[in-house]
């Protein structure tokens, strides 16, 4: 099952090292061993920090770097349309660093050392055992050198810029990580778009002195409450996500073509334009396969192959002292790690919750809804609890803890016979969160 | 020292720096977005707060104005040269620039491009052709758009100040240092506009420290004394009176209540004793707004600690009684929660739009319909220096230019 789940990776993998081949033609021999040794030593680092912090720590770290190369994505994508647009900065002072051998070496290490990493953080929960390390490390060898052979039956003419070579390297790594919840990219931008438009917007407004909503007609405060919905902040990812292969696509089809002025021949002059224009085309290739690959990385991402556990809410009723009683053993076992789900409803309101045993062998009472998305509730899996809202992770240490996306924390006590909640507190909590949160209800689950 | 200013000249005239800057600032910002998830508001508070990033950020208007004059330079050198007024043409000035030892065969040439459709003139040994135009003026105007827009923002945070005040009907405007004129009347209109739906009026008489009348409404804010003024919220300043059982006497307390739209609830507290009154304004059978008309009922609850202890509802200037609890509404006025904001980057930010509706409005027609080509062939020496440039189009211009060139070539040819 595992071998299964590592299929789009070493997938990826391959992908890498055929890209780096060609990026890097010169050097085939250089980059295919620094590729595989950079990813053992990726793997080995991964496992190392996966045992040392077990938690939500090591993921971060590891998404952080994939971040952290996307953002390089931006800023090579920016210089490379000033460069290939601009006459003056038409001169690369870099040229000289890029086409060094060291260059090659290390931008090949760096990239198969997360690529190594993000491939063992697919493994079980703690990095997977000694044998299966080495099989993915023996599997990455292969698949090199089954890319060394791909790679010399490629056209001679498919050549790739550093830019594009940079925009599918970072491609392939992001469709790996979206394979696995907790280093997805995609979602969290979303929501962090999401966060901006609506702070940029109320900062907008009152910089501006522009008059509240109570002034405003309600047509054009419904356009402006667009704004506000998550419909932004998956459409504003979009376009931080694309927009640097995009640029790069740019760059590459508006490139300044060479001066012929000094040809007399009309005829030279045209077949050198038309070469030039034909090579500018076929260098379009890498970066468009690029952004087929990125939006695959979205749609992974949008719509994840991981089973979320979600229980149907099993309906309770409070005791005569108005006290929700639900037993620690019994139908349902409270203390098998997983989240549970009840429904309390008294007179014409209701109130979807749910109790969990965190790692740390605690129970947490919750509303199955945050402070600030429509209630549309939460699902489990790998070690996180997801908002199917705003697809915010939440790791399992902080369910429990108020604030951000989390869920709701309601107050309980744990006795001997279960986890007792006041059923008033309860109505009362899911009310005050489901009217602060009304104003994004709009196409609810 | 020369070297040094032509570096610094450099860097700061560099379409590059504008970029740079607004990454260190992404930078800054996903930092920030690690530790708390108000990051635009942190973001503000640290550039308010740090000279490096506010002399980061402002290198962008100054990078604006260097290029404005670095483009108004080169535009004015293109035309001296085109006008034959200077032989050298820097490098960069045009797209291509080639010297070919010819003989100058303008006569030909000339006719050649205007049947091209180039508007032509020959000045001695110099021929000019051009046509469509410049987007140069386009081109000054957005970069003054780019300077307003982040002077404006610079301005803004590092000198915004704001106090949030009651303006209350037949009470003096507040202001810093009193003596405000008296805000005589305060009325709430519908109106027609696409925008708004309300007209909010505030009149006040001219004061005793010399300001004159003064009528300030919802968009764009008027300044009073150097301050905008910023309608927020609608309210009533009420006089109410309360007693209890138990109560030795009535209390009579000045109150602000915030409780526009009707449903919306302020709450008073009763000082000295454990009760608090929540209001809410009743929504009128008819569809009136309330502020409009002045006439409206109040909804209330008395609670004492947590405990409600009654509900009930008063007519303005009306009394409730219930139990020995006695509610009176003698006095209610008109107020509006009004912010007062000295922030004059407001003034070059609205700027900064009008200017890039102006420069989008001239760029796009001309860019699309007449993009400007150009190109300058000038006799010197037995040679020809020829120059071309073109904003749009270039291809095509480029294709004549070049046959232009192998026109040229040609005759040389023939006659030798």
């Amino acid at each position: 099952m595992v071998a299964v789940k590592l299929i789009p990776l070493l997938f990826s993998w391959f992908g890498i090292v055929l890209v780096l081949l060609r990026g890097f033609s010169g050097r085939r021999v250089p980059v295919a061993a620094t590729g595989v040794v950079g990813f053992a030593l990726g793997v080995v680092g991964a496992f190392a920090l996966l045992r040392s912090y077990p938690g939500e720590l090591s993921f971060g770290i590891v998404r952080g770097v994939v971040a952290g190369v996307f953002l390089l994505l931006w800023g090579t994508a920016v210089a490379a349309l000033y460069r290939n647009t601009m006459r003056e900065f038409h001169v690369f002072q870099g040229e000289k660093l890029v086409n060094a051998s060291f260059y090659a070496v290390i931008f090949t290490c760096t990239t198969s050392i997360i690529a190594g990493a993000v491939c063992t953080c697919r493994l079980p929960v703690t990095g997977g055992t000694i044998l299966a390390l080495l099989l993915l490390v023996l599997a990455a060898g292969i698949l090199v050198l089954a890319a060394l052979a791909a790679e010399k039956m490629l056209p001679a003419s498919l050549t790739v810029s550093q830019p594009a070579l940079m925009a599918a390297v970072v491609a392939l790594l992001l469709f790996s990580a979206s394979s696995l919840i907790r280093l997805d990219l995609f979602s969290p931008l979303s929501m962090k778009v999401m966060k901006f438009a609506h702070d940029f917007v109320h900062q907008f407004f009152e910089s501006m002195l522009i008059p509240d909503h109570l002034f405003i007609r309600t047509y054009l405060w419904g356009y402006i409450g667009l704004l506000f919905g998550n419909g932004v902040g998956f459409w504003g990812g979009m376009i931080i996500w694309f927009t640097p292969v995009v640029l790069i696509l740019l760059s590459i089809r508006f490139e300044l073509l060479p001066s012929v002025a000094h040809i007399r021949q009309g005829a030279k002059r045209r077949k050198l334009l038309a070469a030039a224009i034909r090579e500018r085309r076929i260098r379009l290739v890498i970066p468009l396969l690029a952004l087929l690959v990125f939006a695959a990385a979205a749609y992974r991402s949008s719509y994840p192959s991981v089973e979320y556990w979600d229980p149907t809410p099993v309906p309770v009723l409070a005791s005569p002292a108005g006290e929700i009683v639900i037993p620690k053993q019994g139908e349902i076992n409270l203390e098998d790690g997983k989240l549970h789900k009840y429904l309390y409803k008294q007179g014409g309101k209701e109130a979807r919750f749910f109790v969990l045993l965190n790692p740390s062998g605690e129970f947490t009472v919750d509303l199955d809804a945050c402070a600030i998305c429509k209630p549309d509730g939460y699902g489990q899996a790998e070690g996180t609890v997801i908002c199917y809202y705003c697809k915010t992770l939440i790791p399992l240490e902080t369910v429990g803890k108020p604030g951000g996306c989390n869920p709701v924390p309601v107050p309980f006590t744990v006795k001997a016979d279960g986890v007792h909640i006041d059923a008033l507190t309860m109505i009362n909590t899911w009310g005050n969160t489901v009217q602060a949160t009304a104003r994004i209800k709009e196409g609810g689950k | 020292m020369k070297r040094l200013l032509s570096a610094i000249w450099t860097v700061l005239s560099s379409r590059a720096l504008p970029p740079l800057v607004c990454g260190v600032f992404l930078l800054i910002y996903i930092g920030i977005a690690f530790g708390t998830d108000d990051t635009l508001i942190a973001l503000m508070e640290f550039t308010r707060k740090s000279v490096i990033l506010k002399v980061l950020l402002a290198l962008i208007p100054l990078n604006s104005l260097c290029l404005m004059l670095k483009e108004t330079d080169r535009h004015l050198k293109r035309r001296r040269v085109k006008n034959g007024e200077e032989n050298d043409a820097p490098a960069g000035l045009f797209d291509e620039s080639i010297t070919v030892p010819v003989s100058p065969e303008f006569d030909e040439l000339l006719g050649r491009l205007e049947a091209e459709g180039y508007t032509c003139r020959r000045t001695g040994g110099v021929l000019a052709a051009w046509r469509g135009s410049s987007i140069f003026p386009a081109r000054v105007l957005f970069l003054a758009a780019v300077f307003c827009l982040f002077a404006g923002i610079l301005v803004s945070l590092t000198s915004r100040s704001s106090h949030r005040m009651n303006v209350i009907e037949g009470e003096p405007i507040p202001t810093a240092k009193g003596e405000g004129g008296l805000v005589e009347r305060i009325r709430l209109e519908p109106s027609s506009g696409a925008i708004l739906d309300k007209k909010l009026i505030l009149e006040v008489a001219p004061s005793t420290a010399g300001d004159g009348r003064k009528v300030f409404e919802l968009y764009p804010p008027s300044l009073y004394r150097g301050y905008f003024v910023y309608p927020r919220y609608l309210g009533f300043a009420s006089i109410i009176r309360f007693s209890a059982p138990g109560m030795q006497s009535a209390s009579e307390i000045q109150g602000t209540l915030n409780i526009y739209p009707p449903g919306k609830e302020d709450r008073l507290e009763i000082p000295g004793t454990p009760y608090q009154i929540v209001f809410s304004m009743a929504k009128p059978d008819d569809g009136s707004d309330p502020y409009m008309t002045g006439r409206f009922t109040l909804l209330f609850k008395v609670l004492k600690g947590k405990d409600v202890l009654f509900r009930g509802n008063v007519p303005a200037g009306g009394e409730f009684v219930n139990e020995g609890f006695r509610l009176a509404i003698p006095d209610f006025r008109r107020m509006v929660i009004t912010d007062f904001i000295q922030d004059y980057g407001v003034l070059l930010v609205w700027t900064a739009t009008l200017l890039l509706i102006g420069a989008g409005c001239i760029w796009l027609p001309v860019r699309v319909f007449c993009p400007r080509r150009e190109m300058v062939f000038t006799y010197e020496h037995d040679t020809v220096n020829a120059c071309s440039r073109a904003e749009g189009r270039i291809r095509i211009h480029a294709g004549v230019f070049h046959e232009s060139l192998d026109l040229l070539e040609a005759r040389r040819s023939a006659t030798q």
